[in-house]
């Protein structure tokens, strides 16, 4: 009975993986291969969902507006997470509550901070078209344009997610030895000299990380378009798991959802692979 | 040794509760019956009413009624307790669209096969309603109950200042008062004064308030799928209608007759007098006669139609419509219990508790009516407009057909970037697209 012991401890975890990751996991690629909208009976249909996503615009079409706000979100959050992290790296009055207030949106609520932003962004009542107005320059419409709605969202998502950063950035400062600062600095190496041989190299992992992250974050973009434009305008914020979500839950079609939910992982996957060989090369 | 014992104790335990849950599900046919009905405050009242006078009339038949569960939509929780097989007996707000869903899953009573429904329905409501309603296998799955017919609200004093033509509209008069009507009155570059507007997101139900009953009314009520000779069904809208009503509502935007954003974050634009029509419904009625300033005037009148129409005008009536599950124990009792609620006495407390209409015909002209029409003379218009309503289309995929017109919708008349021929024959070929592949 003794060396059951141990089995037994550990099965809670087991059994919740096997209820929650394993089971979800094998019964999605399942329903890959079937046509079913949760209350009829599943329904054998082979390849068909992988041949209908192959063809399916749409799909394309909010996997090309992820990458796009990615390619927006990434490099503003790590530019701007890295200076504010340099900022508040140093011995400064009220530096504690720069820190507090840079984390603050982070645990705010997404939905909340959505529906603030659409405020902000409104075109005939937002704070920001008031300030263009009154400084002659002309409204923007920065949710109704389709050129620029996602460019909105993604600098939203980066005001959203910057503190988090910002801290992890800073933790990643401060393990930089001080030591190495004081011999540069004795050699005679500027400031920006110092941050990048220095500090650059240094916090290369923390970097790697930020960037991981933020694109498995960026990836699962949904709140922000689900609430702000809901996909619009002519679906230039649909993202992928919106769609996903569409598909399962506006129209039933589980086993096609699942499909796209699949192959958008593997996609994921690839870009994660993609990014660890090019930050690794980096280093 | 002592803890290992515990824990399969507890293991034990837990398996017991899982079984005992699990067993619980049986069909008792000695149990009430259940009745959701919606959330809303009036439908609340309607239904503790009718259960009440139910349960003195009928003691050895028990009858209990609930309100909906809360959640995101009515939609997703009747589709979550299907899938739980935790549905009411008797559920009264069911959007007609999702009808044909259920029925082919097989989760609805064919209420054609119970004593005295089809007598009674035919009693009730026209021939053209019992069509709508019939499913594609040839059964009826739903009680026709309530509509709320899609019109046009004007401000009438605020047009009549403008000198603006004078509704009802067609077209070319409703695109002149949009013209006349429209200003900048700031001065700040912006028009800040608009005819009307309606919700430009791209999202399905939409439709049902701008595009489709307007299309309805130029169509005279045409269905926007069809059946063809060999069985097999087809999009039935690229047509001139359609194309029409794309146009119109692309000449509104594009000449900012209509708002194209939304004017949220301050008080209602039709009460403020930002605009001057809206596309809505009675439900209107009772939040207009409530906050309107001193002197503020409106009417109701039928959707805009083109120049050369002819007949009457049809709109979207917005059905809500009464289903058995086939969970309930005894459909005939459950019918019987419905046919209290939608005979003329439960139609008329419908009309005096909610402000909804019935789905009956000559509702307008029959007497048994008419005291509430005299004591609501704000919805008259409605009463008169529901001899001319559609439901829509009874489709698996109408959800999908109206995200499909949507798509194009957004991209021609919000956008300008397709001509409405163009956007009106790409959702068709696409909607075609979508009905052959299942």
């Amino acid at each position: 009975m003794k060396k059951w012991t141990p089995y037994l401890l550990v099965s809670p975890y087991i059994l919740h993986f096997l209820v929650f990751v394993a089971f979800p996991v094998v019964f999605s690629i399942v329903l890959t291969f079937h046509r079913w909208n949760i209350i009829s009976p599943m329904q054998y249909v082979g390849l068909a969902n992988y041949e209908h996503l192959l063809n399916d615009r749409l799909f394309w079409q909010a996997v090309w507006n992820t990458l796009r706000f990615l390619m927006v979100h990434i490099p503003l959050q790590i530019a701007i997470a890295l200076t504010l992290a340099e900022l508040l790296n140093r011995t400064i009055r009220g530096v504690a509550f720069f820190r507090a207030a840079f984390f603050l949106p982070v645990i705010i609520s997404g939905v909340v901070v959505t529906i603030l932003w659409q405020q902000l962004l409104s075109f005939n009542s937002g704070v920001l078209n008031r300030m263009l107005t009154a400084l002659a320059l002309g409204r923007i419409a920065w949710l109704d344009d389709p050129d620029i709605a996602m460019y909105s969202i993604a600098v939203m998502a980066t005001w959203k997610n910057v503190g988090l950063y910002t801290i992890l950035f800073l933790v990643g400062l401060q393990s930089v030895p001080i030591q190495y600062y004081e011999a540069a600095e004795l050699e005679g190496a500027t400031r920006w000299q110092q941050f990048r041989y220095i500090t650059f190299p240094m916090i290369n992992p923390t970097i790697f990380t930020v960037v991981v992250l933020s694109t498995i974050g960026g990836f699962s973009l949904f709140v922000e378009p689900y609430i702000m434009t809901e996909g619009g305008p002519m679906n230039t914020t649909l993202s992928a798991v919106m769609y996903i979500y569409k598909q399962a839950f506006q129209y039933y079609h589980m086993g096609y959802s699942a499909t796209l939910g699949f192959c958008f992982a593997l996609i994921i996957l690839f870009v994660v692979i993609i990014q660890r060989r090019y930050v690794e090369q980096e280093v | 040794m002592r803890l290992d014992w515990k824990i399969i104790r507890g293991y034990q335990l837990g398996l017991w509760c899982l079984l005992l849950v699990g067993c619980t599900h049986k069909v008792d046919s000695d149990r009430p019956l259940t009745f959701w009905c919606s959330n809303n405050a009036g439908e609340i009242t309607f239904a503790k009413e009718f259960t009440t006078r139910w349960q003195k009339q009928h003691p050895g038949k028990p009858l209990r009624y609930q309100p909906i569960p809360e959640g995101q939509s009515s939609e997703e929780i009747i589709l979550a307790s299907v899938v739980g097989k935790t549905t009411p007996d008797i559920y009264a707000n069911m959007w007609q669209g999702n009808v044909e869903m259920y029925a082919k899953a097989g989760v609805l009573i064919p209420l054609d096969t119970l004593d005295g429904f089809l007598d009674f329905i035919k009693l009730r409501c026209d021939s053209a309603v019992v069509r709508e309603i019939t499913s594609s296998d040839g059964h009826i799955y739903q009680v026709p109950w309530k509509v709320n017919p899609i019109m046009l609200f004007c401000n009438t004093r605020s047009l009549q200042q403008w000198h603006t033509p004078t509704p009802p509209y067609v077209y070319a008069d409703y695109l002149k008062a949009g013209q006349e009507f429209k200003q900048d009155k700031n001065g700040d570059g912006y028009v800040d004064q608009w005819l009307g507007y309606t919700e430009v997101k791209a999202i399905w139900y939409q439709r049902l308030f701008n595009f489709y009953p307007l299309y309805l009314a130029a169509s005279n009520g045409a269905p926007l799928i069809k059946k063809t000779a060999d069985g097999t069904m087809e999009a039935a809208f690229d047509n001139q209608y359609a194309i029409e009503v794309f146009r119109f509502l692309q000449t509104l935007y594009k000449n900012d007759y209509f708002a194209k954003e939304r004017l949220s974050a301050t008080r209602d634009p039709f009460l403020a007098q930002r605009i001057a029509t809206q596309f809505t419904g009675p439900w209107t009625v009772e939040f207009l006669d409530k906050f309107k300033d001193p002197g503020f005037e409106y009417g109701i009148y039928s959707m805009p139609v083109p120049g050369n129409h002819t007949g009457p005008v049809y709109t979207y009536g917005d059905p809500k419509n009464i289903v058995i599950f086939n969970t309930c124990p005894n459909p005939q009792l459950a019918w019987e219990f419905v046919k209290t609620l939608v005979d003329k006495s439960g139609d008329l407390r419908l009309m005096e508790l909610t402000g909804q209409f019935p789905r009956r015909k000559e509702i307008d002209t029959d007497p048994y009516f008419a005291g509430f029409l005299a004591r609501n003379p704000r919805l008259k218009p409605f009463a008169q407009q529901t001899r001319y309503i559609k439901g829509v289309d009874n489709c698996e995929l109408i959800v999908e057909v109206f995200d499909i017109i949507s798509q194009e919708y957004e991209a021609c008349v919000i956008f300008n970037k397709k001509t409405p021929e163009a956007a009106i024959h790409d959702a068709a070929k696409a909607v075609n697209v979508l009905l052959k592949s299942e």
